[in-house]
């Protein structure tokens, strides 16, 4: 076998492997029940909690992410290479880790100061945002500088010489010509907070219609032995997933066609 | 009063950098590759930091932004705005200082017209040749009513037609809009086509400013007459008018045969590589040929100089190595020398200099 064929059939056997495990899920596919779970009042407060949350997460996250890359991307300052590092956290440590993290905080001095006089985030859906927010600004971050590198800081020069100030160019020139990247970025950002499941369980908790989130209800449906629930919960998840990174690939192909 | 003065300017390669560009002047810098050229158009648009001072009409600039410094800058990689069409790339710097939208658009077709460019308005990057995009960057430099242009290679990714015509009509432009500039050339050639003065850098100082005339016929420094070819001067003793416009001048005991309208020839400067020496006799008519002998060989890295007498009249040629290897040549040998001007660099009068 040559190594070409070798390396085709590795990436069918990855392919063929997901595919088994998705195509497991209907295994337990009953109509009817599908359909009630899917409209049951617990399983929507899921959906639209999730999708609520994530997007919530998401904004903050990007709003937050798109100065600091511009920073990490265009500027040498003392302390970058550390917050660079610091970025990867989410990457390299268990989202359990971080919300206990987060929870050791909130028992703390500042952190019972700031949940008294500030939002109570422990057990409320204050701690979903957080949870989603500290899984996924880092990410955020690093694909939105990834973007920005991209576009030669000459444009940003140019702009300089014909009047713009540093503000006025980047809001004329680096954010459009970065607004692909970000987009995705964003969109990448949104999945993986749609999916948060370790750090959102650890700050938030796992309680029925008010902290649910679709993998929390994943969990909660599994630790009560209810497999054709949790079949269509997860199902709803890769559908929501796989149908995000698709709009990625589409977005991504347009931008590469562009320059 | 200068525009344009660099009092003390030192930054990587620049040691102690001191020039004044005058009001309206087109000033080139030329110098090869690593010279510091490039640097001091970023200082002057603001782009670096720097130690020294930068006056524009005397008011010092060290701590004004680029964006406040009214510097228009061509870059060598032009970096068009991808995102906007051609019209609205020249109107950025308008749009951006917030002049009115019928000043916009007065200035952006009077300078599309001027750099005949109006039919690619609504087109994008992208989609332009290597000229267009060249004559799209130029008209977006100026566009903002910059009364200082710092060019850098502008004509340097071009053929050498668009890249000549381009130069001559830039120069032009830039004439009549009354716009101080400063190119950074590596061409002395083209530097010499367009611009009143050159200045010629080297490892960051400047060797020689001047006419480029006197950058031919005076070279200051060895470094220059290096860099300009170490061309051969003659002095004309002698001019006698042929029939349709040519002239043929006696310098010492060599006559040779211009295309020339006027009557009189002070100087000319022959550059080492318009002489080509033969080992045999050239075929065709005897013009600005001559029998000649080696009197010195200078192996260099990839040509060979080699100084003939003339006549009693001491001429150095260069040959490419290979060319030296296949002639076999020795000191004391005779050869034939045929001069041919590419381009005819003459003095009428003491000091009017002419290309």
């Amino acid at each position: 076998m040559t190594f070409k064929k070798l390396s085709i059939s590795m990436s069918f056997a990855v392919f063929v492997m997901y595919g088994v495990l998705i195509l497991s899920l209907f295994y337990f596919y009953n109509g009817s029940l599908f359909f009630d779970t899917l409209i049951s009042e617990r399983t929507l407060f899921s959906i639209r909690l999730s999708l609520f949350t994530a997007t919530v997460a998401t904004l903050v996250s990007v709003f937050c992410a798109v100065p600091s890359a511009y920073a990490l991307s265009r500027f040498r300052f003392p302390g970058r290479q550390l917050i660079d590092t610091i970025l990867e956290l989410p990457m390299i440590v268990s989202p359990v880790a971080l919300g206990a993290v987060v929870l050791i905080f909130f028992n703390t001095p500042p952190g019972v100061f700031l949940q008294e006089r500030g939002v109570h985030f422990v057990f409320t859906i204050y701690g979903i945002f957080l949870a989603q927010f500290i899984t996924t600004v880092g990410i955020a971050i690093r694909l939105i500088k990834a973007a920005m590198d991209e576009i030669p800081v000459r444009y940003e020069e140019v702009a300089r010489t014909l009047g713009a100030s540093p503000l006025k160019a980047f809001f004329t020139v680096t954010i459009p010509l970065s607004k692909k990247g970000i987009i995705a970025a964003s969109i990448l950002t949104w999945a993986k907070a749609l999916g948060e499941f370790g750090a959102t369980v650890t700050i938030a908790g796992s309680m029925a219609m008010k902290t649910e989130t679709i993998p929390i209800a994943i969990f909660m449906r599994l630790a009560s032995a209810d497999i054709e629930g949790t079949a269509v919960l997860v199902l709803i998840l890769i559908t929501i997933g796989l149908g995000t990174l698709y709009g990625v690939r589409l977005l991504t192909r347009k931008t590469t066609s562009l320059t | 009063m200068p525009l344009i003065e660099l009092k003390n300017i030192q930054k990587h390669v620049l040691k102690d950098i001191n020039l004044i560009v005058r009001d309206k002047e087109l000033l080139a810098l030329v110098g090869p590759n690593g010279a510091g050229k490039t640097t001091i158009l970023n200082i002057i648009a603001g782009l670096t930091d720097y130690k020294g001072e930068v006056l524009f009409d005397g008011n010092k600039m060290d701590h004004t932004p680029p964006h406040k410094r009214g510097v228009g800058y061509l870059f060598q990689d032009l970096a068009l705005f991808p995102h906007l069409d051609v019209a609205s790339n020249i109107a950025y710097g308008l749009r951006i200082q917030h002049y009115p939208e019928a000043t916009i658009e007065g200035r952006v077709k009077e300078l599309m017209d001027a750099l005949h460019i109006t039919r690619l308005e609504k087109r994008y990057p992208q989609s332009l040749s290597g000229g267009e995009k060249q004559r799209v960057a130029i008209a977006r430099a100026i566009a903002p009513f910059q009364k200082i242009l710092l060019l850098d290679e502008p004509t340097a990714s071009l053929d050498i037609q668009t890249s000549k015509y381009l130069r001559m009509e830039l120069c032009a432009l830039l004439k009549k809009l009354e716009i101080t500039a400063i190119f950074v050339m590596h061409d002395l050639l083209g530097a010499e086509e367009i611009a009143d003065r050159i200045a010629i850098l080297h490892k960051g100082t400047i060797e020689q400013i001047s006419r480029p005339g006197d950058i031919f016929f005076n070279p200051r420094t060895r470094m220059v007459s290096e860099f300009i070819g170490m061309p051969n001067i003659l002095d004309c003793n002698d001019c006698r008018v042929l029939s349709s416009g040519l002239i043929e001048v006696v310098s010492g005991n060599m006559t040779i045969v211009l295309p020339y309208e006027g009557s009189t020839i002070k100087k000319i400067a022959i550059p080492p590589h318009d002489i080509y020496i033969s080992d045999t006799k050239p075929p065709g008519p005897a013009l600005n040929r001559y029998r000649a002998t080696v009197t010195e060989i200078v192996p260099l890295r990839s040509v060979v100089r080699i100084k003939v007498d003339i006549n009693g009249n001491s001429l150095l040629t260069e040959l490419s190595m290979e060319a030296f290897d296949e002639m076999d040549l020795d000191i004391g040998r005779e050869v034939f020398v045929i001069i041919k001007l590419r381009r005819l660099r003459y003095v009428e009068e003491f000091d009017d200099y002419h290309k």
